[in-house]
This record gives C-alpha cells, structure tokens and sequence, in this order.
C-alpha cells in the first residue's frame, strides 16, 4: 500500500506555522535594522545593548520571582483543590467547583481591576507580593483543571492497596499518591508557569513601585523606544535557555527509564 | 498534610515582601520606557543620594485607571498634557513648590503660551512632539507640504492617516483655517467632509504599523508622529519628513507629582534636575524629542537644532496648537469621527 504524504505535508505546515515566527524574530536578533523589515547586515549591537540595560534585567528577574513562586503556590493549591473536587461531592463542593472555575473564564481587565481595588481597600502595598497573589489566583484555577483531568483515570484502589500493605497517609501520599499524579503537576505547574511569565494586564494593575515585570515594560517600550530588537535579543536567549532546559529534561527521563 | 511544602512557600512569600525595605531614599518615577537617558539618571542618583526606580505603563488611559482605582507608590508621573488635566480635576496632583525648582526659568516661554498649565502650577512640560507627514521622497513627486496632500488621487492606497479623532479631525481643521480645538458645529462638518474626502485616497487609518511600512515601502506617505518618523528616517535614507504649512498639532508629556507621592523633596529635585540646560539638552540629543528648554537649545547638537521636524519653522510654530481640553463638544468629536469611520 502506497503511504499518503498528506500527514508528511501536515505535519511539515504545523512545524512552519508553529517554529517560522520564532525563527524570523531569532534572525532579527541579529539585524542591523530597527524595524525588521528589511535586512540590513547582521549585528550583535542588540545584544551588547541588552546587557547595558539593567533595568531589563531587573524586569525579567521580578517576572520570574513571580512565575517560579506563583507556579509553587498554586501547583500546592491547586492540586489540593482538585483532589478535594474529585474525592468529595457535596453541594458546598460544587460550589467549589464554580469558584475554581470562574477565573477561567472572567475576563482579565475585570479580574486585574477587581484585584486591585481589593488590595487597596485590604490596605496592601502594590508591589512583587501582590502581583504573586494575583497570579497564584487565576493560575489555581488552570492547574486544578489540568490535576483533575488526571485524576478523572485515577485508580484508587492503589491507594487502599498502600493503606492494606500498611502505609500511613503521609507515605501513601508521598509515594503513591504524588508520584502517579506527576505528569499532571508537571503539566499544570508548566501551564501555570507560562501564563504567569507572560501576563500583561492583571500584571499592570496589581504591580506597584519597584515590580515593573518584562511584558509590562515591552508594552511601554511600543511608545517611544528606539530599542525594540533588544526584546529579541532576549527573546533569542530566553528560547535557548528554554530549549536547553526541555532537551535537558527530556535525556535525563531517558536515563533514567533506561 | 502539606506542612513541609507549605513552610518553604509562607517563607518565600515572607522573601517576597521583605525586597520591599531599604533605608536609602527611593524616588519612584512612573513613566514611559525608554524615555530617559540612563546614565542622567546614575548621575541625578550620586548627586543626590536618592535611587531612582523607574516604572514604566503603556498608556495615559491605563495609568490613570490605575491611580483612579488608588494604586499609591508612585514620586513622579509623566503623562501627556491633556491627561493632566484630567488628573488634576480628579484632585490626584498636588501642587509644585516653586521655590525647589529654580531651573524653569529655562523653559521655553513660547511653548508655554500654548501649554495647558502655562504657569506652571502643577505640571512641567517634559518632551515635546508633533504630528506631521512622512514620506518616502522618491516616490512623492512634487511635493507639497500641506495637509491637502492627503487629496492627492496618484498616491491613491498608498497613505495613511493616524487613526486618531482629535489628530486626524484636527488635520483637517487645519487644512481649513481653523483651530483644532474648535468646538463649532459647522467648522466640524466641514473637517468631516474633508476626512471623508480622504479617506478614498488612504490604505487606513494606522498608529503603530506606519512606521514599519514606511520603512518597507508598503506605504509611501504617512501621517505620524515626528519621532516615530525619525527613527524610521535612520533606517532607510528615503524617508523625509515635513511639517504641513497650515500648522499641526503639538502634544506634550509633562512632569507632575501625585498627591500621595512620599518623596515629594526628591520629585521636585528631579524635575529640577531635568531641566538643568546640560541634562535637558543630552535628553533631547537621547531621545529624539524636544525638552522646551531654552537654556538647553545652543547646547544641542548642529544637527537637531537644524531639524526642521524638532524645532519647528516660526511661522508653521505660529499656527500650530496644542490639543487641548474640547469639553462637552468632544461628543460632537466622537460623532463626527464615527460617520468618518461609517463612510464608505
């Protein structure tokens, strides 16, 4: 039987539309040009540029301050959510569930305005702790639904098997229990980590003085800077690190099924 | 049964809020990014024994929101004129000291004829822009700086104007004879007419992509702000830029402490600072765009001060105006600028 192309030449057009935007801002990186649109020798100026510029990295150090603590506090929360969600059905459960669920779907300006308004009238200080809250908040929701999703497969029979076999609640959590349920953190806790890392509007109403983060310097910079290809300077030096870590990630898992 | 991850994430939420204190004074100054020449700012920081941090929004609408909703924090703001306005009649400015800013004796007192806050009360005007034409010079022949360009069937698709009421109206006020804070029926209808006229000629109404399509040569001639342009001129030496005849409109980013700012010494020093001749003057070279200081003009390099686009011709000066406040007619604005955007 002759093999069709046409799951060759899907796939091939999925790889164009997905890696081709990523290949042409690399490229740019490196492009004498200000705008990008045309090519006008290749440089390393931006990235000389980029590491002048500490108020760019001050930015991208209090975006991942937030993305690493808002990934932790909501991956320990949502995971708890979610086991409750799934183990328990009472009425006050599905109420539960619609809180989860709400921030999914509330649209952001209106969660970013509400929030701040809350942190003013509670009497916080706008700053690095109040945008973690807020990302903690709507990033529950994304891992509790992911965790969920996991644990909709989940035999719980396992867990009165390590309870038979003697195991207390801690063990049975700590090594039964986590352990199968690790790709959903994983999963959750990545999703959580990019909607944090690359959130503008909560960001902008809940930051304060001081916690000025990447995406909300990058939307000011459209006004008046002259040096946009800075940004994909950086953007070419996040995607390394980035790639670097997932090829990484992905030997050690080898190794260590081998 | 969460008791050891729960400690480690109370302990980093502890870290969170303690990057907060420190002993130095800290003049936090909320404004544009990119907007400042970095090493002004380390100098203004030894000088004073101050650390400077600097917060950047991206919209005059979304920082005012923000402090509407009583975000506090902030020393220094730096929004444009007309929302100045608005944030004094909120009641969100104070009052400068006058005694603390010895140096706007520089400021340029023809800009201030036409400023909002012309004594200076509440607000210090910052940087300086204007709207005008660019185009790409060897593809516009014979032309004609005048607002009736955008009339010109040859570059028919090929234009833009920038998709913006009190600009784009106020473009067509000027080709007029009026003023482009009119508040007259008439006076509108008639720039309604003329933008209608236009917009047969035009590819669209555009703020941010001209600028990228000017330097490509997807559109030959553009209706935009003179430092966006410049920086375009750097990219590709086609692009020329000219201010129309019948004059154009001049906005201003002004400097203003919010009336909950801590440092309220610090904010004043800074201001003052800004406008010492020498620093307004390496802003201006920085940036791109005019800091109203006359002191700092002979300190300007030949060639900005050469600039047509930054220093504007006395006469174009002379009919030129800064959008100001239209009151209750701006609903008559929002209505002409609708039926611009109906037309076909």
């Amino acid at each position: 039987m002759k093999r069709s192309v046409i799951p060759l030449l899907t796939t091939l057009f999925v790889l164009v539309f997905f890696y081709l935007p990523i290949v042409v801002l690399v490229v740019n990186s490196f492009n004498a040009s200000r705008f990008g649109g045309t090519w006008e020798g290749s440089t390393l100026e931006w990235y000389r540029m980029l590491f002048r510029e500490t108020s760019v990295w001050r930015a991208l150090r209090n975006t991942l301050i937030i993305a690493v603590g808002a990934t932790f506090a909501s991956v320990v929360l949502g995971t708890t959510a979610a086991f409750a969600l799934h183990r328990y059905h009472t009425r006050l459960q599905r109420l539960h569930y619609t809180l989860i669920y709400t921030p999914l779907v509330v649209p952001e300006i209106l969660m970013g305005m509400s929030l701040l308004l809350f942190f003013v009238a509670a009497g916080f200080e706008l700053g690095l702790f109040t945008i973690f809250l807020a990302h903690t908040t709507f990033c529950i929701s994304y891992v509790a639904m992911v965790v969920l999703a996991r644990l909709q497969d989940f035999d719980f029979s396992i867990i009165e098997a390590a309870q038979d076999l003697g195991a207390g609640w801690w063990t049975t959590a700590w090594r039964v229990l986590l352990p199968l349920l690790a790709p959903g953190l994983a999963a959750g806790g990545l999703l959580a980590f990019t909607l944090s890392i690359d959130d503008f509007v909560i960001t902008f109403f809940v930051s304060g003085p001081g916690s000025t983060t990447l995406p909300v310097r990058i939307y000011s910079m459209i006004k008046h800077s002259k040096n946009m290809p800075m940004i994909n300077a950086l953007s070419a030096i996040l995607l390394v690190v980035t790639f670097a870590a997932v090829w990484g990630s992905q030997r050690l898992t080898k190794e260590s099924h081998a | 049964m969460n008791a050891r991850i729960l400690i480690p994430a109370l302990a980093l939420g502890a870290t969170l809020l303690a990057g907060c204190g420190d002993k130095t004074p800290t003049l936090h100054f909320y404004t544009w990014a990119d907007y400042i020449k970095p090493e002004l700012v380390q100098r203004f920081e030894q000088e004073h024994g101050c650390r400077v941090i600097i917060d950047t929004f991206d919209s005059n609408e979304a920082m005012y929101a923000k402090l509407k909703a009583g975000a506090t924090g902030y020393d220094l703001l730096n929004p444009s004129s007309y929302m100045v306005k608005l944030l004094k009649d909120q009641g969100l400015l104070q009052d400068l000291d006058r005694s603390l800013l010895p140096n706007l004796a520089n400021i340029d007192p023809e800009y201030l004829r036409i400023a909002m806050d012309p004594e200076m009360k509440h607000s210090v005007p910052y940087m300086l822009t204007n709207t005008g034409i660019g185009y790409l010079a060897s593809r516009v022949p014979d032309f004609d700086p005048s607002w009736g360009v955008f009339d010109r069937s040859d570059l028919r698709g090929r234009m833009t104007m920038l998709n913006d009421m009190r600009e784009t109206l106020g473009g067509a006020l000027k080709f007029l004879g009026y003023s482009l804070n009119s508040t007259n029926e008439y006076e509108l209808a008639a720039a309604r007419d003329v933008v209608i006229r236009w917009k047969k000629n035009l590819a669209k109404f555009e703020n941010e992509q001209y600028k990228t399509g000017l330097a490509s040569g997807e559109f030959t001639l553009v209706h935009g702000y003179n430092g966006d342009i410049l920086q375009v001129m750097e990219a590709n030496e086609d692009i020329a830029f000219a201010v129309p005849k019948e004059g154009t409109s001049i906005s201003c980013d002004d400097l203003v402490i919010p009336t909950t700012a801590k440092e309220v010494a610090h904010a004043h020093a800074f201001i003052n600072f800004l406008h010492k001749p020498d620093v307004a003057a390496e802003n201006t070279e920085f940036i791109g765009y005019l800091c109203p200081n006359s002191a700092a003009y002979p300190l300007m390099s030949e060639e900005i001060r050469n600039d047509p686009s930054i220093f504007l011709a006395p006469e174009i000066k002379a009919k030129s105006e800064v959008i100001g406040d239209v009151g209750e007619s701006l609903a008559l604005y929002t209505k002409m600028w609708d039926q611009v955007k109906a037309a076909e």
